[in-house]
């Protein structure tokens, strides 16, 4: 009796029919990210709308930004997506040291660029006392970086884990190591969501007059 | 059904491996199972919001009315709205999508067995949390920021005898700010209105990943996409609009609740926010989600309308492309429900324009309905009169919609109850026709039974008067003045002869749903056997048995046309004519055991409960967040997170599949131990039509 | 580990794309300095965000793999980009944050 078991198609795991070629995982994934988009956008839109509307009381957030701070703490961001990338082609090359290594490194610069957001949000309440009800330019920066920060949380717990299991399994398998390409490809998603909040809120942000 | 599975490593419980019973209900990730449960909840929200209304038409009845308060009223048609869109419509279309889909494209189950189980309960828990308001929700009186009551009489109260409900939420289910906002409905009600619809649409966006990558990737061999049922496509559909219009809400959903929550400015005007920018955001939304509403419906009409016209889909292409168009047109038109909000002379005609093109997919979808029918051998059983009766209504129901597209005609009828009776004839006349039409075509999908067709009869029958009875009026009431969202109208206005007649019609409707319920319940357990195939069917899904095992296909089927199973019942005369095979009703038997008996074992995806779990920590921090000022409000959000987190290592952890125990050899001997068992009623029903030997 | 063979860029080549997004950047902090001197208007905007488009690009492209993965996961990606953007901008004209030009 022919072994039927491997011919008959559609199981759900591993033998994954694919009619795209590719993982059920990897594609949904990029669904994903690809709604973000609107997520984002919405929240860019809102601070678009009140960043420079003026007449309101209280301090605007064009009026304090550091931008020298916020460019360091921008380089560091995109860097880790430099590591991040590494770390995957590290596991690619079944270097598991090498992509336990950088994704140690991933989750330190992405916490990094995180206490870099933390201080600033200290200095602009306690300093500036420009907080989430001071005027709706304020609330809509908050809420946009404060989003964008929360997903840049889980990516690093996320990545974190991925570490944690390396370490404790010795590796990680090629299950694990697609999660790894995907939790990549979230982190690259929140850069270059970043890459767009730094030109659009920080370098091109105007005050009211 | 898999063998035992071995304890894994990696969880502290032992993974369930029940299938019957709450606990295997609980921790099923069956696409099967799955659909059920949303079909039973949607329907229960049915009622609820059934009861709403007819509680708003008890009011409307007379004018001056003061049966219910204001503040009643206003939470009535509010949760009226909410439930029937967001716990009703939305989730059993969700039902026929998650049953259908896997059978319709030939697959076992979903891409995400387990995501799939995540959004059921995150939708659950999500619609009881909702609910919930009506017990833990508040609604006081707005206060001016100078300490004077506004002496609205509208939240939770004024005169009248009954009051009760009526500090649930009370914003409307558009939640137009600041109306609904902190400063003028404070309280907790539009708290959890918009939590709770925070939690729903998460239930759906998670949803709509898993369709996506099912439609592309578990397609059976030779399915390609143009050889999906409509049904299948519409689901695509559908799941692209709500993957891009759930962000744009839950956005706005998240800034409403830090402006209720947290002190944010966005929308509060006396802190600089705009109300507009809510009615922008909600729209976006908005507008996709009625195409969201009705396309699963389409969808359904699609499929039933060539079984029982015995013919194939006129232009099957083109039903599905303008299916996508519609979609796609349908992200460009929202500001149609903002004609008089103050935008642009410009902006308003660019919507416009753009309102009216959606008219030509549209008709051409209707005019390939029309043109499957004619000409056609109609059979008028209860499922086609459902989808006969889509078709009329839903057409009248869009002649409606185009004259709204005019804007300045739409200045006239924007909040009169000319808009009430379009959307509801296009979501009821349309969307529920249609459900009907699916709920009447499948049963004996889902049971392996056919429902009465008297009771059906006469529920359409019903259904259809009461149904023009109660929203025909609606539109010369409308152009007579009769406002929306009112609690009341004057004596003076003439309107209450035809609100009696609505009345009345409202009435009847809700007669029609019991004689329906009534069917249901006495088919499940009386109704007569239908066989594999009862309706003489098109499509894949009537190729194994009724109710299906739990694998689904026996084989992985291979598809080569278009309406395959026709096919295989039926050849082409020279004229074209269909004429059955001799050997077609063999055929059917043939179908009927080899669905029950799979030549191999088949691996399924073990059951789990990290998704149950999982889903119970949304809505606790949920509750949290809306009493975050107390302590126990603070600990409530750190318990769900902690809940949500651990249940998502615990899931993370655990393999989709459980191995088997035998594997490798396919003696004859040890088949026995590894030959699939079915369930006791689907094999009792199996031997009872003659079709499995009990040896 | 993917399944997919393809060629990767190798880690030198990231390292190099890495140094170029950092140039970028630099450029971008730098252009913010000069426009608070020059006040170049709409050019400071039009060139600012050219770059952080290169950024985004080059980001998506190489270290996402677009460029080297199957089309169907750019349309994905691009559809819902394009339509956010479409979107938005609607949005954000009809509020009147952005003015249509000889409008």
């Amino acid at each position: 009796m022919s072994d039927l078991a491997h011919d008959v198609g559609v199981d759900a795991h591993h033998e994954e029919h694919e009619s795209t070629g590719i993982e059920n995982r990897k594609l949904g994934m990029w669904v994903f990210l690809s709604s973000e988009f609107l997520f984002f956008g919405a929240l860019i839109t809102n601070y678009l709308l009140y960043s420079n509307r003026g007449g309101f009381e209280g301090t605007y957030p064009a009026e304090i930004y550091d931008i020298p701070f916020t460019s360091v703490s921008s380089f560091v961001l995109l860097m880790s997506s430099l590591t991040m990338v590494l770390a995957h082609n590290a596991l690619s090359r079944n270097d598991q040291n090498g992509a336990r290594t950088w994704l140690f490194a991933t989750a330190a610069l992405g916490s990094v660029f995180l206490g870099g957001q933390v201080f600033e949000f200290y200095e602009f309440i306690t300093v500036y006392e420009m907080t989430l009800s001071t005027n709706p330019a304020a609330s809509a920066f908050y809420v946009l970086t404060g989003f964008h920060g929360t997903h840049v949380a889980l990516g690093v717990i996320m990545l974190l884990s991925l570490w944690g299991i390396s370490r404790r399994q010795g590796g990680l398998s090629e299950r694990h190591g697609l999660n790894l390409e995907l939790v990549g490809l979230y982190w690259h998603f929140v850069d270059i969501i970043w890459i767009v909040i730094f030109t659009v809120v920080y370098l091109l942000s105007v005050p009211p007059v | 059904m898999t063998a035992t599975a071995e304890r894994p490593a990696t969880t502290i419980f032992r993974r369930p491996k029940a299938n019957t019973g709450l606990w295997g209900w609980i921790t099923t990730v069956d696409h099967k199972k799955i659909g059920i449960m949303y079909g039973y909840a949607a329907f229960s929200f049915f009622i609820l919001g059934g009861i709403e209304a007819l509680l708003l038409r008890i009011q409307l009845t007379q004018a001056n009315s003061e049966f219910l308060t204001a503040g009643a009223y206003n939470a009535l048609f509010t949760m009226h709205g909410t439930t029937m869109i967001f716990l009703f419509v939305m989730p059993v279309s969700s039902a026929f999508m998650n049953y259908l889909l896997p059978l319709l494209i030939g697959a076992r189950d979903v891409a995400f067995p387990r995501l799939n189980a995540l959004s059921w309960w995150i939708f659950f828990f999500g619609g009881i949390f909702l609910y919930s308001t009506f017990i833990f929700g508040t609604s006081v009186p707005p206060v001016a920021p100078d300490g004077v009551n506004f002496g609205n009489l509208a939240a939770g109260g004024g005169p009248g005898s009954f009051n009760f409900l009526a500090s649930s939420p009370d914003g409307g289910w558009f939640g137009y700010q600041p109306n609904a906002g902190p400063l003028y409905s404070p309280g907790t009600a539009m708290d959890y209105w918009a939590l709770g619809l925070q939690i729903l649409g998460l239930a759906s966006l998670v949803s709509s990943i898993n369709f996506i990558v099912t439609v592309f990737n578990m397609r059976a061999k030779g399915m390609r996409l143009l050889r999906m049922p409509v049904f299948a496509w519409m689901t695509t559909v559908v799941a692209f609009l709500l993957l891009f219009s759930l962000p744009i809400i839950a956005v706005a959903l998240f800034m409403v609740t830090f402006d209720r929550q947290f002190g944010t400015l966005f929308f509060a005007p006396v802190g600089g926010g705009d109300p507009i920018l809510w009615q922008h955001l909600f729209w976006l939304f908005g507008h996709p989600e009625v195409y969201i509403l009705i396309l699963p419906a389409m969808g359904i009409v699609s499929e039933v309308l060539p079984v029982f016209s015995r013919k194939p889909l006129f232009g099957y292409s083109a039903v599905v492309f303008a299916g996508a168009a519609i979609a796609f047109l349908g992200f460009g038109v929202w500001a149609h429900h903002m004609f008089s909000s103050g935008i642009t002379p410009v902006a308003q005609a660019a919507f416009g324009l753009a309102t009216m093109t959606i008219a030509i997919p549209t008709g051409i979808k209707i005019f390939n309905w029309m043109g499957t029918m004619w000409g056609g051998r109609l059979w008028l059983s209860t499922p086609m009169l459902f989808a006969m009766g889509f078709v009329a209504m839903f057409t009248i129901g869009g002649l409606s919609g185009v004259t709204h597209s005019v804007v300045p005609s739409d200045w006239q009828q924007t909040d009169t109850y000319y808009i009430v009776a379009h959307f509801h004839y296009v979501l009821f006349g349309g969307a529920v026709f249609g459900i009907f039409a699916g709920l009447y075509y499948w049963f004996p999908k889902l049971t392996g039974r056919v429902m009465n067709s008297r009771l059906g009869k006469t529920h359409f029958w019903l259904q259809f008067i009461g149904f023009n009875l109660t929203f025909a009026p609606m539109h010369w009431l409308g152009l007579q003045g009769m406002v929306r969202r009112t609690w009341k109208y004057a004596p003076e206005m003439g309107l209450e002869i035809w609100n009696v007649v609505v009345t009345i019609g409202a009435f009847t409707i809700a007669t029609s749903i019991a004689v329906f319920i009534y069917n249901w319940y006495h088919s499940r357990r009386h109704g007569e056997l239908s066989g594999l195939d009862p309706w003489d069917a098109r499509t894949l899904e009537w190729t194994i048995p009724n109710p299906p095992p739990e694998y689904n296909f026996a084989v992985a089927p291979e598809v080569t046309r278009l309406d395959q199973f026709w096919h295989m019942k039926y050849d082409e005369d020279e004229e074209g004519r269909a004429v059955r095979k001799p050997d077609a009703d063999e055929m059917i038997t043939k179908l009927e055991y080899d669905g029950l008996n799979p030549p191999s074992p088949i691996h399924l995806p073990a059951p789990s409960y990290f998704p149950f779990v999982m889903a119970m920590g949304l809505p606790i921090i949920f509750y949290g967040i809306i009493y975050h000022e107390a302590m126990w409000g603070k600990a409530m959000i750190a318990l769900g997170v902690i809940v949500s987190l651990v249940a998502l290592i615990g899931w993370a952890m655990e393999p989709l599949e459980e191995p088997m125990e035998h594997h490798e050899d396919h003696d004859d001997d040890e088949r026995e131990d590894e030959v699939v068992e079915i369930e006791t009623a689907d094999f009792l029903k199996a031997e009872e039509a003659g079709v499995v030997s009990d040896e | 580990m993917s399944s997919e063979e393809h060629s990767h860029p190798t880690p030198g080549q990231y390292w190099k794309i890495a140094a170029f997004l950092a140039v970028v950047t630099a450029i971008e902090v730098a252009m913010f300095y000069i426009d608070r001197q020059l006040e170049l208007g709409f050019l400071n905007a039009a060139v600012l965000l050219a770059l952080s488009a290169i950024k985004f690009i080059v980001v998506v492209g190489w270290f996402m793999h677009v460029r080297y993965e199957k089309p169907l996961i750019n349309r994905f990606f691009a559809g819902g980009f394009v339509l956010a953007c479409a979107l938005y901008l609607v949005v954000l004209t009809a509020l009147g944050v952005v003015a249509i030009r000889g409008g």
